[in-house]
């Protein structure tokens, strides 16, 4: 009886514990405001998949989590706004000349670092040096001819060609600025970079959390509204949702469908943020043009007949996505439906393989995968529609670092991937023209090897023209291209990867950029990244 | 014996960081995929490679390493230019409460399951304990820790489902953190501790001396905890030491599952990232605590059976 005591007696001190004092994962609830208006004050407990591998831009390879938790910090000299297009963010004005091949970045003034280093042109120049000297970022580079200060608030970049999306590639990694004293020490910018962002770095404890505290002296008046973030690291996917329904996180990414379907109906709880556009990414086979049996395109073209895009999206992503048939979606501007996407169509696939067969011999290839069992399940469907067709396709499992590894020297038949969310066409360039496409072993960015002429002077017309309507034209020749060659068996818009926050989580779609224009809602693949500059919490 | 035990911690050492090394360059692919990501140049990846050494026969770099370590230097992670002994340190409490947690955890009861199983052999409760161990046994840990959050973090809200909280910021706050991933980490250590016991107590149970004791008068319980509990745990003591390395195995899975920040998770990340140094301090890490602490098992056999210690 008295160890019965003893025993309930522990019981009860463990739940005394778990249930007093003040709980570290929830802070401050903001005032109630009854209304929508934005309420200052709060603290959000953000949850992500995987930590950053480094906060420095200059230096460390960013995914979309590191996009997240950077972005409070450190900010582009450009964002783009919800109709895609790119527009001024430290920058007050991005102007080329007449050929675009020079563009003159001016500086908004009165903006200083949370050290309280003013922003100048010196500073961004000294960013851009130290960018076109980084082995990470230098290929964005390429095309930069030199870059010098045209008065102290302005900069002016020459190109070697007229490039009219330049902007945009301002908005991400190479346009982030950091403070002088983050540049001169890149190791420390490392754990604690230096910007004009709305939030500084208060404490990091690597692969568990990141707490940033409101910059009091954020340039932008009145943001943020939140006092404090915390992002906690969490890659497993499944107690990451059950974290959230717990009430230990009060927003999270994922990519689980699950999660889209099961927080999707829980309406008066949670809200569900997808992306649109071209910030979605593409599902798709990636095929390697340069290595038998996937150099003849009738081969190509049968996989894609052969593969029930229907049937995938049912099985792996319950009915949730869109079948894709190119790089953009159906809501981005950019698409066109022009060209003869091979649909499914099971005899012209087994009409086509025999006919390869007849002349070659049998069909048999490999198809790399990460071994991860939802990426799997997609993987052993395909293959299992491919075999249908009569191609003996067998699947090799391969880490992150292995696959990226062998897309890069061209070491693979067949991979599973992911790719297409820039805000705009040209940001694929690299990875579609025929100048970018290297023979098997050596280094090269167009992975698939796709040495396509009419496909590479469309990119280069839309990287250099400035009419829109001549750039639609140009875009609309790289997709048409992209589905009668098929060095991608497209399957479906990966939209699915999403933000999932509790209701009492306002504005994270609905932000504004510096000059009143709406910001695009969210960005990147395969888990969507957004600003918390005007994201507030409500008591509500 | 001191010396001997180190000798044989060195040797131990030293075949266990080259095979680690040289498995974990026979994987594909470098760190240089991590650090430059997809849009690198070959030239820039030719020279990044030049830097980290990674040019170099794979003997030079495991002697290079194995020279700054005998110097104390760990070396430098090239992914998150920190370095690795600061990294080990960061991690290593977080890992060490953890084990320390889930084998209390398991021995706490475990022992008195095993007791009662070997009072009451082939009865109800016999039964129903040994159908217990074996469904902990064979519930794999992951299963485990997802119905534990699902238990008392999502449906009765009185464990955080994930998170740590540092004991230096708050004892409270700092054992429920690391309470149900060290539940989850000990349950099937518990069963086969508990099982273990139950087998030595009954043939313990069944010696002439025991039955000497019985006849003297002494009670049940004493003839039990005081004199067939000891010379049955020397099976217990040996699995406590032998299945560290289970038990670090399984600190894998539940730092990734419940979010710890310890050694295991770095592991996977370093392994994931080819952040060779870094694992090799792991590796150096684990080796040393094993052989401590299954040293630290000898002596205990001393303490639990008097014959040891005169041998």
């Amino acid at each position: 009886m008295r160890r019965r005591t003893t025993l309930l007696a522990s019981l009860a001190l463990v739940a005394l514990t778990a249930c007093s004092g003040p709980r570290p994962v929830a802070g401050p609830q903001a005032p109630s405001s009854g209304t929508a208006s934005p309420t200052a004050g709060g603290r959000l407990v953000y949850g992500l998949s995987a930590d950053a591998a480094g906060f420095n831009p200059v230096t460390d390879q960013f995914s979309s989590q590191t996009y997240s938790m950077v972005g409070t910090m450190v900010e582009t000299l450009v964002s783009v706004d919800a109709s895609g297009a790119w527009k001024p963010n430290l920058a007050q004005s991005v102007t080329p000349n007449s050929a675009a091949d020079e563009w003159t970045i001016k500086l908004r003034q009165g903006i200083t670092f949370s050290d309280g280093t003013p922003l100048t042109g010196e500073v961004v120049l000294a960013n851009f040096k130290a960018q076109q000297a980084s082995p990470l970022t230098s290929s964005v580079f390429g095309p930069v001819l030199s870059a010098e200060l045209a008065d102290p608030m302005s900069v002016k970049v020459k190109l070697r060609q007229p490039w009219v999306a330049f902007p945009y590639h301002l908005a991400a990694q190479i346009g982030m600025v950091l403070a002088p004293a983050s540049l001169a020490d890149p190791d420390a910018a490392g754990r604690a970079p230096i910007g004009t962002g709305p939030f500084t770095l208060k404490q990091y404890v690597p692969d568990s959390r990141m707490v940033v505290t409101r910059n009091p002296t954020y340039w932008r008046k009145g943001l943020p509204y939140l006092d404090e973030i915390e992002f906690r690291i969490l890659p497993d996917g499944q107690t990451r949702a059950q974290t959230l329904e717990a009430g230990g996180l009060d927003a999270m990414g994922t990519t689980r469908d699950e999660d889209v379907v099961k927080f999707g109906a829980l309406k008066d709880s949670y809200t569900v943020h997808r992306p649109k556009g071209m910030a979605v990414a593409e599902y798709m086979f990636m095929l390697n043009t340069a290595a038998a049996p996937l150099d003849d395109v009738r081969v190509r073209r049968a996989l894609a007949h052969a593969t029930d895009r229907a049937a995938v999206i049912a099985t792996v992503r319950s009915g949730l996505t869109e079948e894709a048939d190119g790089p953009w979606s159906k809501d981005s501007p950019w698409y066109d439906a022009g060209g003869d996407y091979p649909g499914y169509d099971l005899a012209r696939a087994t009409s086509l393989v025999k006919e390869v067969e007849a002349e070659k011999g049998p069909i048999a290839f490999e198809v790399l995968s990460p071994p991860d069992p939802s990426t799997m399940a997609g993987v052993e469907l395909a293959q299992d529609m491919w075999r249908k067709a009569g191609v003996d396709v067998t699947i090799r499992q391969a880490d992150q670092a292995d696959l990226i590894n062998r897309a890069v020297v061209g070491d693979f038949q067949a991979t599973v991937w992911t790719q297409f969310s820039s805000p705009d066409p040209d940001g694929e360039y690299v990875w579609l023209h025929k100048n970018y496409a290297q023979p098997v072993g050596s280094v090269a960015l167009n992975f698939s090897r796709l040495r396509d002429v009419q496909l590479s002077d469309a990119l280069d017309s839309g990287r250099s023209n400035p009419q829109p309507e001549v750039r639609k034209k140009d875009y609309a020749t790289v997709q048409r291209r992209l589905r009668e060659l098929v060095p991608f068996v497209f399957v479906d818009h990966l939209d699915v990867g999403s933000v999932i926050a509790t209701t009492r989580v306002r504005g994270i779609v609905d932000q504004t950029l510096p000059d009143g224009d709406r910001r695009t809602p969210l960005t990147g693949a395969p888990v969507p990244y957004h600003p918390f500059t005007q994201v507030w919490v409500s008591a509500k | 014996m001191i010396a001997y035990r180190l000798a044989r911690l060195a040797v131990v050492l030293l075949v266990v960081t080259f095979l680690s090394y040289v498995l974990l360059n026979l994987l594909p692919g470098d760190p240089t995929t991590q650090m430059l990501g997809l849009s690198a140049t070959e030239e820039a990846r030719a020279e990044l490679r030049r830097q980290l050494g990674l040019d170099q026969p794979l003997l030079v770099r495991y002697g290079a390493w194995l020279g700054g370590l005998l110097s104390g230097d760990f070396g430098t992670s090239p992914i998150t230019r920190v370095p690795v002994a600061e990294e080990l340190v960061e991690r290593l409490p977080v890992t060490l409460e953890l084990l320390v947690a889930a084998e209390v955890l398991a021995l706490g009861l475990a022992v008195p399951a095993g007791v009662a199983a070997a009072r009451r052999a082939g009865r109800a409760l016999d039964q129903a304990l040994t159908a217990l161990g074996f469904a902990l046994l064979s519930t794999p840990v992951f299963v485990v820790g997802v119905l534990l959050i699902l238990l008392f973090a999502v449906t009765w809200r009185v464990l955080p489902a994930t998170g740590w909280t540092p004991l230096s910021v708050d004892v409270g706050w700092n054992l429920t953190s690391v309470l149900l991933p060290a539940v989850t980490l000990g349950c099937a250590q518990m069963a086969v501790y508990a099982r273990l016991l139950r087998t030595d107590l009954i043939a313990t149970l069944q010696e002439d001396y025991i039955t000497l004791a019985r006849a003297r008068g002494l009670s049940p319980r004493r003839i039990l905890w005081r004199h067939a509990l000891r010379p049955s745990a020397i099976s217990l003591v040996t699995a406590v030491g032998l299945n560290l390395g289970a038990l670090i195995g399984g600190t894998v899975i539940v730092e990734t599952l419940f979010g710890l920040p310890g050694v295991g998770r770095l592991i996977v990340d370093s392994i994931f990232s080819r952040d060779y140094l870094t694992v090799q301090g792991c590796v150096v890490l684990i080796s040393v605590g094993y052989v401590l602490v299954n040293f630290a098992v000898d002596l205990v056999y001393a303490a639990v059976d008097p014959r040891i210690r005169r041998a």
